[in-house]
């Protein structure tokens, strides 16, 4: 007996049932058992069932708005690296500066580790998102 | 509705051939694009565009929503365009990258306007998709059956939990077979079996008295 609820193999025989890849000999005896078995058929005429879930079509605008938020983008890409270009000469004497205030700023201020927290939690979610975003976008081994 | 038939053995290698010639393609197409050919680029649009939004659409069940996610998507894959190997099948990091989108969409909706809004927008689109598909020939009556049963089937695929709901929607609608389900879920081709036996035992229950 085949029965796909008493078998171990019973996701691999049912999807590749489904799918139609099991050899011949199986997808036949399979196929005999599911007409007596409604468990089984019930699994099968899942299938079946999952055809009635039809989609729309795509809006005819889509390429059309794709294209505008690229185009926006690779704008801004390149304005950024204009930005960067410019900002690289005075680079160090705003690093230096920034290093001073901040001096300043402690010796000064009383501490606000409430603030400090909340600085480092924006942080690591800020780093967490580029780190996921890294991943996404690295292909995966075959 | 016809029974599914096996194909001969020259039919599935003729399948796999056309897939290896299509994994080739999209992948010198995404090489072409990095190379800076956005003609490319528009090709594999044109291949892909259908079936992201389609699978996004089954995911979030809300046109708008599913196009918006679409083109974050493809704005994703043309960022990426400078880094990009063909180390992987061009269709598994694509659905990578849409599952991932879908996942933190849906994650994000539940947390800020809870489930009800987003079945209000689906049953809102649901009046509009039934018109856009309706095949003018049915009876009102015949009509009527049907959207009782995409109703049916679209709320047993929402309530799957969203993993599942992806990994059926990649298996059944996209063809995406278990390794490439594996690789874009991150799991084990055999947790990606079970997971799917499950989700389909599920949806046979939910559906029973429907059949
Ligand atoms: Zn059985």
């Amino acid at each position: 007996m085949i029965c796909l609820s008493k078998n171990e193999q019973g996701a691999e025989l049912l999807a590749g049932y489904l799918s139609r890849t099991l050899d011949a000999p199986r997808m036949a005896e399979l196929g005999r058992h599911i007409q007596e078995c409604a468990d089984c058929r019930g699994l099968a005429s899942v299938w079946e069932r999952l055809d009635e879930f039809a989609v729309p079509e795509v809006s005819p605008g889509f390429d059309a708005r794709l294209y505008a938020r690229i185009a926006s983008e690779d704008a801004r890409v390149s304005w950024l690296s204009w930005r960067r270009w410019l900002w690289r000469p005075i680079a160090p004497l705003a690093a230096a500066a920034a290093v001073v205030a901040l001096v300043l700023g402690f010796l000064h201020v009383p501490g606000t580790p409430h603030s400090a927290k909340q600085a480092s939690k924006v942080e690591i979610e800020q780093v967490a998102q580029a780190v996921d975003d890294l991943d996404l976008l690295t292909p995966i081994d075959r | 509705m016809s029974k599914p038939t096996q194909p001969s053995p020259e039919t599935r290698v003729n399948e796999n051939m056309e897939a290896i010639v299509a994994l080739e393609r999209d992948a010198q197409l995404m090489l072409n694009v990095r190379e800076g050919d956005d003609t490319s680029f528009g090709f594999l649009l044109e291949r892909h565009r259908g079936p992201v939004v389609h699978f996004l659409y089954r995911m979030v069940q809300n046109q708008a929503v599913s196009e918006e996610l679409a083109q974050e998507v493809f704005l994703r894959v043309y960022r990426s365009r400078e880094t990009y190997e063909p180390t992987a099948k061009f269709t598994t990091w694509l659905f990578r990258i849409a599952t991932h989108v879908a996942l933190n969409s849906i994650r994000d909706r539940k947390k800020e306007k809870g489930h009800e809004s987003l079945d209000e927008s689906s049953d809102e689109m649901l009046g509009g998709l039934e018109r856009q598909v309706a095949d003018r020939q049915l009876t009102i009556e015949q009509e009527m059956v049907r959207d009782v049963k995409l109703r049916e089937v679209r709320q047993a695929i929402e309530a799957l939990p969203a993993k599942q709901r992806a990994a059926v929607l990649m298996h059944k609608y996209e063809g995406l077979d278990y390794a490439q389900i594996a690789k874009v879920l991150s799991c084990s081709e055999s947790a990606i079996k079970s997971l799917l036996f499950r989700a389909y035992e599920t949806l046979r229950d939910r559906l029973a008295h429907m059949a």
